[in-house]
């Protein structure tokens, strides 16, 4: 029976229409995936010796016990984040002659193919085999493993459960991360440690290889009540996620733009209410953290603008990015609607238009504490802020205008492929190729502010052409209409 | 005359979808579009709101061409399938929003709404759901209620009548029949169902693979013979 279902499984994934279009897609999200491994597997074996380096002042194996509950952690809310329920995909047998017990033990088989299920092997295995084995001998070595695919398998159906009982909620996610930040950083002024607990609980399966089973009793557990819920509560409506009551919501300050505030009002419920377009949105916000890549001290001390560009327009110009990349299609299931209302297509665009630059005007704001790092960065975000709202939408409402997949937005958009065209892979070159172009000869020259300078005007000017552009890509999309309107309805 | 077709062809591959020489309205007819699946019904209807473009020929709107000129929204009003719903909103945003593009205040949307009551029979307002989540056959009366909201001179719908319970199919029945009546509304629908389309409709247009077949005022003969075409 299991076999059947997996059977079914893989032919609903190989079926599937999406899957047949984007065989590119696919591709590229394999590569990601071998390009994932290959570091956790760098990870697993270089640990050894990159361990004694970042803590100078204990041997490896105890940094290696610390980190290991510390990684848990971290997959945790990941999982909390990433993993996806299982559920859907068992309604077509329910109600055939086939046993509860045998469709529970393919939902928990189906759960434990999961990428976060694959890199515990590669990080820490390594690890175990090298130093481990030699250290404490072959029973202490197979009990390391044992513990930790045991948590691993732990957190993999407590992620379950808990989803389950729809308890999760991105906002909890957040706050965990902000937990698990205020113990690294509670660990790094060395109030408490996560890292002595870890390693005290390892260093005692050193000692006593046979505690490890602890960790195997409580993943037996969780896996026993998480399959003891779902024999009780195997109902599709229980098993999807509580129906809250949905209220209507007026959003004011877009009032005042009459029509095009309607319609922009229109487009930020649709990213409010759907998976895929918040995940996009909460996504701009992560990248945040973005310019502490970047932007390194070097470079900041020898103006080097150059270098740190790209990381600002990415940062400012997130929501652009991120969401245009899949512009007009966020609208696809309803596109004809739109089409055939009494809705001046000019307005439409203004709408776009007004959205993206209240987003990127707030990204901006955000963004400018890293003034605190050197006030130069300022000017350079506003540089970039000014290019992305007077040029980068333009850019992104044009390749909107020749995107003509449908986009399935009620999916998570993490590992999302589904919609991706080519309008999604070249958009970033132009995109961040054409400010870097401009202060590229003015950096040479050593000119930086100049250079700067000269990508602001470059964006004002844009920012002052926006009737011509608004105009224009109005003309475009009426062009361009019948086709994205029949490739979003299919 | 509302609406003239001339010379009107789809082509998909090679094939001819749809094909359609001559077809005239009059303001205030109620017309009855039937046919097997494949008869090119929908495609006739997107091009008719100028969301297909036609392979060769022309529709005019009130004598304007309707890719030319978006005139016709102000007084077309058309309800085809769940694409035209904005189904992550309330049916009262949906509404309001509709609403809005007409310049109707939101008391107006909402003493419209008080008059459909009946028709939505309590279970559509203040239901604490998003469209998507309603069954289809109330998909339909928010689809259908909001092209009525707009007091369209010309009303498009698509198979009106599949999915509505059999209370809510004869209350649209006698709304279309009133609404002919108090305010000249031309309508232009389609069904798979003879019994109600002769009933509502004083014109049937038969189209198969395409072409028009038999064009005809309604007579109390005419289900009698609807029935024999599509036995044959």
């Amino acid at each position: 029976m299991l076999k059947t279902f997996l059977s079914h499984q893989q032919k609903s994934f190989w079926r599937s229409r999406n899957k047949g279009g984007s065989i590119a897609a696919q591709v590229v999200l394999g590569f990601f995936m071998l390009y994932f491994l290959a570091i956790a597997l760098a990870i697993g074996f270089g640990m050894a010796s990159f361990l004694p380096k970042i803590f100078k002042d204990q041997d490896a194996i105890t940094s290696f016990n610390g980190l290991i509950l510390y990684y848990f952690a971290f997959d945790f809310l990941m999982r909390m984040q990433l993993q996806e329920l299982p559920t859907l995909s068992i309604i077509p047998y329910l109600h055939l002659k086939v046993p509860k017990r045998k469709i529970i033990q393919f939902l928990n088989a189906k759960a434990m193919f999961s990428a976060f299920n694959l890199w515990p092997f590669f990080i820490f295995l390594p690890f175990c085999f090298i130093h481990i084995l030699s250290a404490y001998g072959g029973l202490t070595t197979l009990m390391y493993i044992v513990a930790i695919l045991s948590i691993m398998v732990f957190n993999n159906y407590l992620v379950l459960y808990i989803k389950r009982k729809s308890i999760s909620n991105i906002i909890y996610t957040v706050i965990g991360l902000g937990v698990l930040a205020a113990f690294a950083a509670l660990e790094y002024y060395k109030v408490i440690s996560i890292m002595k607990a870890s390693d005290a609980i390892f260093g005692s399966i050193a000692a006593q290889p046979y505690l490890g089973l602890i960790f195997t009793a409580a993943a037996f557990g969780i896996f026993t009540i998480n399959s003891t819920y779902l024999r009780k509560n195997l109902y599709v409506e229980e098993l999807s996620t509580a129906q809250e009551k949905k209220v209507s919501t007026d959003y004011a300050f877009l009032n005042r733009f009459g029509k095009v505030g309607v319609l922009a009002a229109l487009e930020l419920k649709l990213i409010l209410r759907h998976k895929r377009s918040r995940s996009t949105a909460m996504l701009g916000f992560l990248f945040l953290l973005y310019g502490f890549i970047f932007y390194k001290e070097k470079a900041i001390a020898g103006n080097e603008f150059g270098k740190m560009m790209f990381g600002a327009i990415f940062m400012t110009g997130i929501f652009i990015i991120t969401y245009g990349q899949f512009l007009f299609a966020w609208q696809s299931t309803h596109f004809d609607g739109l089409l055939s209302n009494k809705i001046n297509f000019k307005d439409f665009i203004k709408a776009k238009f007004l959205l993206f630059t209240i987003a990127c005007t707030l990204v901006t704001i955000l963004a400018s504490f890293y003034g605190f790092l050197s006030p130069k960065l300022l000017l350079l975000h506003v540089a970039t802020y000014l290019y992305n709202v007077g040029f980068g939408i333009v850019v992104v409402l044009y390749l909107g205008t020749m995107n003509y997949k449908r986009l399935d937005i009620t999916k998570s958009a993490s590992f999302n492929y589904q919609g991706m065209g080519a309008t999604q892979w070249i958009l970033v070159l132009p995109y961040a190729l054409t400010p870097i172009l401009i202060y590229l000869p003015f950096g040479a020259l050593n000119m930086p502010y100049v250079g700067l300078m000269v990508l602001s005007a470059f964006g004002l000017i844009m920012l002052l052409m926006r009737g011509f552009w608004v105009n224009y890509i109005t003309k475009r999309f009426e062009q361009q209409r019948y086709k994205m309107s029949e490739g979003y309805r299919e | 005359m509302i609406l003239e077709v001339n010379n009107l062809q789809k082509i998909y591959g090679g094939k001819t979808v749809v094909n359609i020489e001559n077809i005239q309205i009059q303001q205030g007819e109620t017309i009855g579009l039937v046919g097997n699946n494949g008869a090119g019904k929908t495609t006739f209807f997107r091009m008719l709101l100028d969301l297909i473009r036609p392979s060769q020929g022309t529709i005019l709107s009130k004598g304007e061409n309707v890719m030319q000129s978006d005139a016709w929204k102000n007084y077309t009003a058309s309800f085809l399938d769940e694409g035209f719903l904005i189904d992550y909103l309330t049916p009262e945003e949906y509404f309001t929003f509709i609403g809005s593009l007409h310049d109707l205040s939101i008391a107006d949307v909402k003493a419209y709404l008080a008059k459909y009551a009946d028709f939505f029979n309590g279970e559509i307002l203040n239901s604490g759901k998003y469209i998507r989540d309603f069954s289809k056959g109330n998909q339909n009366k928010i689809g259908i209620a909001a092209a009525l909201m707009q007091d369209p001179e010309f009303l498009v719908l698509d198979e009106p009548f599949a999915n509505l319970d059999p209370t809510t199919q004869i209350r649209l029945k006698t709304l279309i029949k009133t609404l002919k009546t108090e305010r000249t509304m031309t309508t232009l629908i389609s069904s798979h169902d003879l019994n109600h389309v002769t009933d509502v409709c004083d014109r049937i247009i038969l189209l198969e693979k395409g072409i028009v077949i038999k064009d005809f005022h309604t007579d109390e003969n005419t289900l009698k013979e609807l029935e024999a075409y599509f036995s044959e």
